[in-house]
């Protein structure tokens, strides 16, 4: 929020709501248009795959 | 302007080495949007599933499980250029399914001893193999129908086409000819390498689909029975299935197999229940029926992986149990009706009709969809899809209640794939050139899984009724769960040098031709 001219609080609640509404839209659409949940997995990927290595296991047939 | 069917080149979105694309396609602003929303409601879905400690507990103890991080592409990969009712029918089916598969995880994690340990929840539990009938639990309402396959090495496949390389190579390590079917050794790989949840009062095995399905029920079943005290039974479904003298003893194998289930869970049998799944089994029955008659015509409407992976789960998994799939299937057939009255068209352009016969590579599932995009062919159904059409009875009457154990036999024995690669070679070959003339095809695309050996003995068989009949026959090879040996470009460059050099045919979306998916999920 601006401290100067304090003009954010002296917004009405509905347009509060409508500039934070179309932020998280903004941001949301930017993550699902540029794919960038399945780049972030991805980079998770290798990570998980390392620590399963590492679980103990009764492995047999 | 990318409003307009195939006014994006699809291929443009991968990139080499990498497991995702670049980005998501823009499919104008009313499309984009309706996509945008269902990505979130899937992600509603998968946020939900994890910030349970519980399932948490599980991502962090089986491997599998990191094959999930895969399922909105997954979604991604099988709307690939859809539009209009073609992109909305892909979404009803696909969001119920991970709503399913996501209750599936969570139930199984609620009664698995590592994990969340819930004695009394594991008593009402019934294992089912992956590749089976649920028939058989169709008047068990108390309790829940459970398969560990499906979440461990069947839908991971599907997310993940290296998903199960893994697994495979622990159950050779372990002794296991590597000429296997993928699919049987995968599901031995997870039991060996002590990855599958373990819980339940009982187990139902059943020798869908193969011998091969039965050895990997062996290794399974050892260790459920002798180490995790579970009790299996074994469901022996006839093969020759459409012969009048193996309906009795399948009959019986029912009624031996509810007997047994009522015995270790004290459960008795519904027939309120069973009669009202029944009438969904049906429902189900006639809009599948409805959506091949549509692709009959010029104007194909539920076809490709909108109709083989919805047949797939809701056929055999479902089996009528699920009230949610039964609105799906109606408001599917809403969707085609309208786009049917319209002529609308799935691509911009269809040049070749196909049926599509075989078993379907697993890490190459929407391949269907490419066959439309790249080279404008309209896959109208698939050997999978072409399932029993018969009606079961339905109504609650003495007679039908001794008729319910023959219809659920049957059921069980027309489990998806089985129907075809076993029961003769009426199904499997002379059944296939029926279907090519009801659907007006002038293609048939075969597909060759290496290490199906019901199949692949009728490989002559198959060239010499094509020639006979004029039909251009087109042979695609692949392992069905493994890309190591034939990858995905492998199965693609197959249909590439046909058409080039058979048909002379150009692509229609060239960008499609060769892609580099080989790291890709
Ligand atoms: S693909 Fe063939 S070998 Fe594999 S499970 Fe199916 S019928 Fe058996």
């Amino acid at each position: 929020m601006c401290k100067k001219c304090k003009c954010c609080s002296k917004l009405p609640w509905w347009s509060k709501l409508l500039i934070a509404t179309t932020g998280i839209f903004g941001l949301l659409f930017t993550v699902y248009f540029f794919n960038l949940d399945m780049k972030l997995t991805a980079m998770m990927e290798p990570w998980l795959l390392k620590w399963y290595d590492h679980v103990d296991r009764d492995k047999h047939l | 302007m990318a409003k307009k069917i195939g006014s994006e080149a699809l291929g443009r979105f991968y990139k080499e080495g990498s497991k995702v694309r670049t980005r998501r396609e823009w499919r104008g602003v009313k499309d984009t949007a309706y996509d945008f929303s269902r990505w979130l409601v899937i992600m509603g879905t998968l946020g939900k599933f994890i910030i349970k400690p519980r399932n948490m507990k599980a991502m962090l103890r089986y491997r599998w499980m990191a094959n999930y991080l895969a399922v909105p592409m997954m979604v991604d990969r099988h709307t690939q250029g859809l539009r209009g009712e073609y992109l909305r029918m892909c979404h009803a089916e696909q969001d119920l399914i991970i709503d399913d598969v996501a209750k599936l995880l969570d139930k199984l994690f609620k009664g698995d001893r590592r994990i969340g340990n819930d004695e009394e929840f594991s008593k009402k539990v019934v294992l089912v193999d992956e590749n089976e009938m649920t028939a058989v639990m169709m008047g068990f309402p108390m309790l829940e129908t459970l398969s560990r396959e499906t979440p461990s090495t069947y839908v991971p496949v599907l997310l993940n086409q290296h998903s199960m390389e893994y697994y495979m190579d622990i159950a050779e390590e372990f002794g296991l000819a590597p000429d296997v079917c993928p699919m049987p050794e995968a599901e031995a790989g997870v039991s060996i390498n002590d990855d599958a949840p373990v819980l339940g009062a009982c187990a139902i095995q059943c020798n869908t689909t193969c011998d091969g399905s039965l050895l990997g029920n062996g290794v399974i079943s050892k260790r459920l029975e002798l180490e995790d005290g579970i009790p299996v039974f074994q469901l022996a479904a006839p093969l020759r299935h459409r012969e009048d003298d193996v309906q009795e003893y399948a009959a019986q194998e029912i009624r031996n197999a509810i007997a047994f289930i009522e015995k270790h869970t004290g459960a008795k049998w519904d027939w309120d229940a069973y009669f009202e799944c029944a009438k969904r089994v049906n429902l189900a029955t006639r809009c599948r029926q409805e959506w091949l008659d549509m692709n009959k015509t010029d104007y194909p409407q539920v076809f490709g992986s909108n109709l083989a992976l919805y047949t797939e789960t809701n056929y055999m998994a479902i089996c009528g149990r699920v009230p949610a799939f039964a609105k799906v299937d109606r408001k599917l057939t809403k969707l085609a009706e309208k786009a049917y009255k319209k002529k609308k068209m799935m691509a911009k352009e269809y040049r070749h009709r196909a049926i599509i016969w075989g078993v379907q590579s697993h890490y190459y599932f929407d391949f269907l969809l490419w066959l439309l995009n790249c080279w404008g062919i309209v896959p109208l159904t698939d050997m999978l899809s072409m399932v029993s059409t018969k009606e079961i009875a339905e109504v609650d009457t003495p007679e039908n209640r001794e008729q319910a154990y023959y219809d659920m036999a049957w059921l069980t024995e027309n489990m998806i794939m089985r129907n075809r690669t076993h029961g003769g070679y009426k199904v499997l070959l002379d059944e296939l050139w029926d279907f090519v003339e009801e659907f007006n095809a002038d293609m048939v695309i075969l597909w060759e899984h290496m290490s199906c050996k019901a199949l692949d003995g009728m490989h002559g068989m198959f060239e010499d009724r094509a020639r006979e009949k004029g039909i251009n026959l087109v042979w695609v090879e692949h392992d069905l769960f493994d890309p190591r040996i034939i990858s995905r470009q492998g199965v693609r460059d197959q249909i590439n040098n046909y058409m080039r050099t058979v048909m002379r045919e150009e692509p229609i979306d060239p960008s499609l031709e060769v892609l580099p998916d080989d790291q890709s999920w």
